[in-house]
Order: structure tokens, then C-alpha cells, then sequence
């Protein structure tokens, strides 16, 4: 039997499976979101979820427009601070997984979200950092999730916001950074990083895409094992987890 | 002894050139009732500081008042970005130092502990890092940790002269209650000089020590008080009133350019005379009536 679903609801589904049981995770909102309380309601339902600002596991039952909306915090367990939560839990080093996003991720997994141009000329400011730097510095590991196009996925960017592997290679030991990105889910594939090089290594293709389609669509060749599988599609009760409880106004998942 | 006082005279306090911590986070609880009467007082040169950057800076910058900001990026979430900070940084009019959230709450904190300076394992390897090493070498730098000779970032502390705080409750002496989650809030006004408590309801000393556990702002750290309903509108406040949303963004529109963001400060800002007029000129009464929040949802 086949089930539709759109690649929104795949990258949701796929971040999910990144996530066990037990495990603390920093999230923000959009997709992540929707793959942490997908975990939760299936395969992880002792998992943590963490927002920057001072809140453990909401519930809401409204869609926020972003992390500072009081819909988003709804039945927290906590409510507290930047210290208590990327301090004394993200720093001392309590968060398993954190989610990132970004303007463009480079071969390394390095994020860029504070500028698009040349930083020395022309350029234009967007977000910066908040937490994302924070996350991707002190976090065990993360998980990047990023549309996939030629001018978002590139060999190089302009500005690191957030640092996955710097160089490649034990740059980032170097410059004193433990951990690092493990996945870059996009809306054609997934990807994880080369053990020596660290350079950006393909995992799987999204069925209905072939290996063509995922290379031509972005700006670097990344490292291909002998055989790429297709991604495991969603199960049934996965797309309606999030149709009906997770995102029912399809504001998250597209 | 009380410290109750009106905004103008509060604002009056702040002179030019000072550094401010600023309580905002995005569009929730933003001191936006003290950004315009900063405004309507013209208090220029100012630096101004926050973990994550929000409405209430934005104004502020829009208006020309502010040289530099400290923060850790931002945004008015899903409405757009914080127009102002971002043209200040691309025409170079603005001197913005960028870290990240959790950084600059860490230079807090140094500042509120009254330590010399903090490490931290953010920032390292990033660009915002190699940015700040070139513009502020003064509040960066590397250390050896002299316990196991591992290398550390180490930040400076931030004192600013005055912290505004927004709070839901508080009493004269400026003991105070911030409900929901707090960001950087606490850290910032350990660090600063003297505070600034603009509360939504004043409430007598005997209701605060009946749950003193709710307390985050000493009155000991309290130089004024200020009590003054919707004086984060249009940002939210968690437990009294939700955000705007067509406030915002016409906000967000105005903010386009320069020309037709000083078109919105003339009609709403330096031509209404104190917040009672803003209100009414924004919808009044009728308007607000309807951002109330549900006590069990919280918005």
C-alpha cells in the first residue's frame, strides 16, 4: 500500500527517529518541534524537550508564532531562565541532541544564520545566533534540518554562525569543541559526516528522488558509500500523529 | 520607603549616554512603554543591552538614540526581523556587538556575581567570535584553566547603569514578581547598577510576602517603580495580555525603510503625550479588552 505524505512530513518523521527514549533535547520551534513530540508520543516518551528561554516540557494546544509565544509554553513542567537551561543543563553538558536550522549548512555541517552576502561589503543581517550557537557548541550531538537547494546546502558560506566541523578533519577538537552535527535532514535526503574528513556523507535518498536529483541540488558533491538505501517512509500512525495532534493546522508541517 | 513614580519621571533619571539592559525577548514582555517615552525624551547615545534582541531595542534604534547594542541576535519571530538593528549593522551606523544568547547571559551573570570575568565553551571556532576578537578584543579573550591547563574563552562582565525590568507584579519598594519564564531577566538586574521596575499592578508589601518564593527582583537592587498597565503592549505578557498581531505588523511594515519608519514614530510615538494617549490612539480601551489573557492558558 502506498501512503502520501508530504516531504515536510518525512524530515518531521526522520527527525524523530534521531531521538531516544530518556534522552534531553533542545529544541526550537517549526519541524523540530513536531519531531520531538512525535518521539515522544511514540518511540521516546521519557525524552525531555528543552526551549532556550527557560521552559521544559510544554504541551500546547495552540500554534505559536515563534519561541517567545506564551501558546508555546502551555503545561510546561518548568519555567525558568537562560542560566537554568542552556547554563546549568546545555553547558554542564545534559543535552543529548539539539536541533538546528539555518540560512545554509556548508560541507562541514557549519551554520550560517546572521548574514546573506559578503560580510566585509554588501551584505543583509538576518537572525544571528540566540541559542543556536550555544546548542551547537555544548550539545552531545545535533541535528540539522535544512530545505534542500544549491543556494542553502554549500561548499562554502559566508559567515558561521553555529560551527559543526569547521575545516573538516579534528578541527573542531581544536578549537576546543566536543560533540558535533550527526544528521542533515532535508526535504530529498539524509546525510551524516565522514568519520576522518568529516565532510558532509550521504545516508539515504527519500523515496521518490533518485541520487541525481539529491547531488544536482546542491552546491558540493558529498561523500557516497558504495550503496545509498531509501529513506524509510512514514508509517501510517507516524502521519497521523502529526495530522491530527501535533500540527493540525499544517502551520509547521507543510 | 516607596519608589512609585511616573514614567516620565523615572525616564528622566536615564541620562544620555548610559548603558541599559533592556527585558525584552522577541515580542514578549518588551519595555515598549519606556522605549517611547525614552523616545518622547530624546535620551540619545545610549547602549543598549539584551540575550536576545527584541522589539523593545528595535524601537529604540529605529528612533537614532542608540550607538550600540549588545545582544545575541534576534528577531520579532514568524512578524520578521528587527529591521532597525539590521539596517543600523548594514550601514555601519550601529556599533552591534553579536554573541550569542546564552554568552551575553553568561556576561551577565559575571556581572551580577561581581567576578572579573567568565568562561565559557560557546562562540569558540565561529565567525561571531573571530567578529568580536577583531571590533571588542576588550571583552574577549583566552585563558588557561589553571587547574588542568585546558584553554578557556573567557568574557568580560556586563554592569549596565540601570536594568529595566517588566514585571506583572510588584509593591513600592520594587519587590518583584515575574511570572512565566524569565530568560535573562534575573541576571540582569543582579548585574546593574540600579533597576528600574515597571510592573503592570502594584500591589501592597503584605500580598508580596504572603508568596515571597515569587520574587525575582529584590527591591534592594529597586532605584524606581513604575506602575502602568499594558506597558509591554503590543508584545505579549505571560498571564495578562497576548501580543498585537496587526500592531506588529504594521510595525513590521513601517520598519521597511527609515523614512516610513520616523512616518510611524511621528503618529504613534512623539505625537501621542504619555502611554494613556498611545493606548487611545492605538484602540483604546475596547482594543485591550481583547488581548486579555485566559488565567489558565496564560495568553
Amino acid at each position: 500500500m502506498t501512503i502520501n505524505y508530504s516531504p515536510s512530513e518525512l524530515m518531521a518523521v526522520a527527525g524523530a527517529r534521531e531521538l531516544g527514549d530518556n534522552q534531553v533535547v533542545a529544541v526550537g520551534i517549526g519541524l523540530p518541534m513536531v519531531a520531538s513530540f512525535l518521539a515522544k508520543l511514540t518511540h521516546a516518551p521519557h525524552m525531555t524537550m528543552l526551549f532556550e528561554l527557560g521552559v521544559i516540557d510544554p504541551e500546547p494546544i495552540d500554534t505559536g508564532v515563534g519561541l517567545a509565544d506564551p501558546r508555546v509554553w502551555y503545561r510546561a513542567k518548568v519555567l525558568s531562565s537562560f542560566v537554568d537551561i542552556l547554563g546549568m543543563v546545555l553547558h554542564r553538558g545534559k543535552v543529548d541532541v539539539g536541533f538546528l536550522g539555518g540560512l545554509e549548512v556548508d560541507q562541514f555541517g557549519n551554520l550560517n544564520t546572521t548574514l546573506v552576502g559578503d560580510p566585509k561589503g554588501q551584505f543583509r543581517h538576518m537572525v544571528g545566533s540566540g541559542g543556536a550557537n550555544d546548542i551547537a557548541s555544548s550539545a552531545q550531538r545535533t541535528v540539522i534540518i535544512m530545505r534542500h537547494e544549491a543556494r542553502k546546502i554549500r561548499e562554502n558560506i559566508s559567515f558561521i554562525t553555529s560551527p559543526g566541523y569547521l575545516s573538516g578533519g579534528t578541527s573542531r577538537e581544536k578549537a576546543g569543541l566536543k560533540g558535533g552535527p550527526s544528521r542533515v535532514i532535508t526535504d530529498k535526503a539524509i546525510f551524516g559526516f565522514h568519520p576522518e574528513t568529516k565532510k558532509m556523507m550521504l545516508i539515504s535518498v527519500h523515496p521518490g528522488n533518485t541520487l541525481e536529483d539529491v547531488i544536482d541540488t546542491m552546491g558540493f558533491k558529498p561523500v557516497l558509500p558504495a550503496s545509498v538505501p531509501f529513506t524509510e517512509a512514514p508509517s501510517e500512525l507516524e502521519l497521523k500523529l502529526i495530522r491530527e495532534k501535533i500540527d493540525p493546522q499544517r502551520m509547521y508541517v507543510g | 520607603m516607596s519608589k512609585v513614580c511616573t514614567l516620565a519621571e523615572a525616564v528622566a533619571t536615564i541620562a544620555p549616554g548610559s548603558h541599559i539592559a533592556l527585558p525584552g525577548f522577541a515580542i514578549t514582555r518588551c519595555a515598549m512603554a519606556f522605549a517611547h517615552e525614552v523616545i518622547r525624551q530624546k535620551i540619545d547615545h545610549l547602549t543598549l543591552s539584551q540575550c536576545v534582541g527584541a522589539m523593545d531595542a528595535d524601537i529604540l534604534v529605529g528612533a537614532g538614540l542608540v550607538d550600540r547594542f549588545i545582544y545575541g541576535g534576534g528577531s520579532l519571530d514568524r512578524f520578521g526581523r528587527l529591521a532597525n538593528v539590521n539596517r543600523g549593522i548594514e550601514n555601519h551606523s550601529l556599533d552591534a556587538q553579536e554573541y550569542s544568547s546564552l554568552s551575553v547571559t553568561f556576561r551577565y551573570l559575571a556581572g551580577a556575581l561581581g567576578i572579573p570575568f567568565i568562561p565559557i565553551r560557546s562562540l569558540r571556532g565561529s565567525d561571531l567570535l573571530e567578529q568580536l576578537e577583531q571590533t571588542h578584543p576588550e571583552d574577549v579573550s583566552m585563558l588557561k584553566d589553571p587547574f588542568t591547563q585546558e584553554d578557556w574563552l573567557v568574557l568580560s562582565p556586563l554592569l549596565p547603569d540601570v536594568t529595566i525590568v517588566h514585571a506583572q507584579v510588584a509593591d513600592e519598594e520594587g519587590n518583584a514578581w515575574i511570572l512565566g519564564p524569565r530568560w535573562d531577566n534575573a541576571e540582569q538586574v543582579k548585574a546593574g547598577k540600579r533597576t528600574v521596575v515597571i510592573t503592570e499592578r502594584l500591589v501592597s508589601t503584605e500580598s508580596i510576602r504572603h508568596q515571597p518564593e515569587k520574587t525575582v527582583v529584590p527591591g534592594l537592587v529597586v532605584s524606581h517603580v513604575v506602575e502602568l498597565p499594558f506597558s509591554a503592549y503590543p508584545t505579549s505578557v505571560f498571564s495578562e495580555y497576548d501580543y498585537d498581531a496587526k500592531h506588529i505588523e504594521l510595525y513590521v511594515k513601517a520598519s521597511a525603510t527609515q523614512e516610513s519608519f520616523k512616518a510611524y514614530l511621528d503618529e504613534y510615538i512623539t505625537s501621542t503625550k504619555d502611554h494613556w494617549d498611545f493606548l487611545n490612539k492605538v484602540g483604546g480601551l475596547k482594543l485591550l479588552n481583547g488581548l486579555k489573557a485566559d488565567p489558565t492558558l496564560g495568553y
